[in-house]
């Protein structure tokens, strides 16, 4: 299988599964938004919502990292730039959502 | 001798239509959720300094422009999982026809705005 039909896959399997997380995030992401600091913390406070929101942006960040590849593959020009866009991409890519995970799991009422 | 022709998509020589602009504005709509989550992660981070300091992001959140924000990053996830479902259909072989294609363009259009009203009504429990 060539590197262009895994990333193809890739990107459709995340997107399966980003589409009902996105729905899951939105939605309580507007119940709470205007909430007290207890409530806001209760609530990535249980198991479900720290699971989901980790799986959340471990799918979103993997899914941006294909898609906006795409984009610096049909925009930029220079090899070396594109090399170094992508790779700094990754890495982003790599330590938010790592960075989101190691908050969500020390956060406790 | 260097290339200039324009790279994928063409956008500055083909003609606009409902499709053209669904696809742009699911790249660009794509990058800004990107951006709208990483802050996400920082308000989540941010919670972590404590009830005290959270109380600036609280007035921010319950203002005119964080109401405004929250609706948009509403919108803009509703337009994202629309032209997703939509290009999920594409690749099981459906909506290629012109017309299919003209329909479901304007169901994302039309429809990103009525599912923000219902994911925001959901949301707030008003239904």
């Amino acid at each position: 299988m060539i590197n262009a039909t895994k990333k193809w896959i890739f990107l459709k399997v995340s997107s399966i599964i980003l589409i009902p997380l996105m729905v899951w995030f939105i939605i309580n992401l507007v119940s709470i938004y205007e909430k007290d600091y207890v409530d806001i913390v209760s609530f990535f406070s249980t198991q479900p919502s720290k699971f989901l929101t980790s799986l959340l942006m471990i799918v979103a960040f993997f899914y941006s990292s294909l898609s906006i590849s795409e984009i610096f593959e049909d925009y930029i020009h220079d090899k070396k730039i594109k090399n170094i866009a992508n790779k700094t991409l990754y890495t982003f890519f790599i330590i938010v959502p790592l960075i989101i995970i190691m908050v969500l799991f020390n956060l406790n009422i | 001798m260097e290339n200039k022709n324009p790279l994928s998509p063409h956008i500055q020589i083909y003609s606009w239509n409902i499709s053209l602009l669904i696809s742009i504005s699911h790249r660009i709509i794509g990058v800004i959720n990107i951006v709208a989550l990483t802050l996400v992660c920082l308000w989540i981070a941010l919670l972590l300094l404590g009830e005290e300091n959270y109380e600036y992001i609280k007035f921010f959140l319950q203002s005119f422009l964080g109401k405004f924000l929250i609706l948009g990053l509403t919108w803009s996830f509703s337009f994202q999982i629309l032209s997703e479902v939509r290009h999920l259909f594409w690749d099981f072989g459906y909506g290629f026809e012109l017309i299919t294609s003209k329909i479901t363009g304007l169901i994302v259009i039309f429809g990103s705005f009525v599912l923000t009203i219902l994911i925001y009504l959901i949301g707030k429990q008003i239904i």
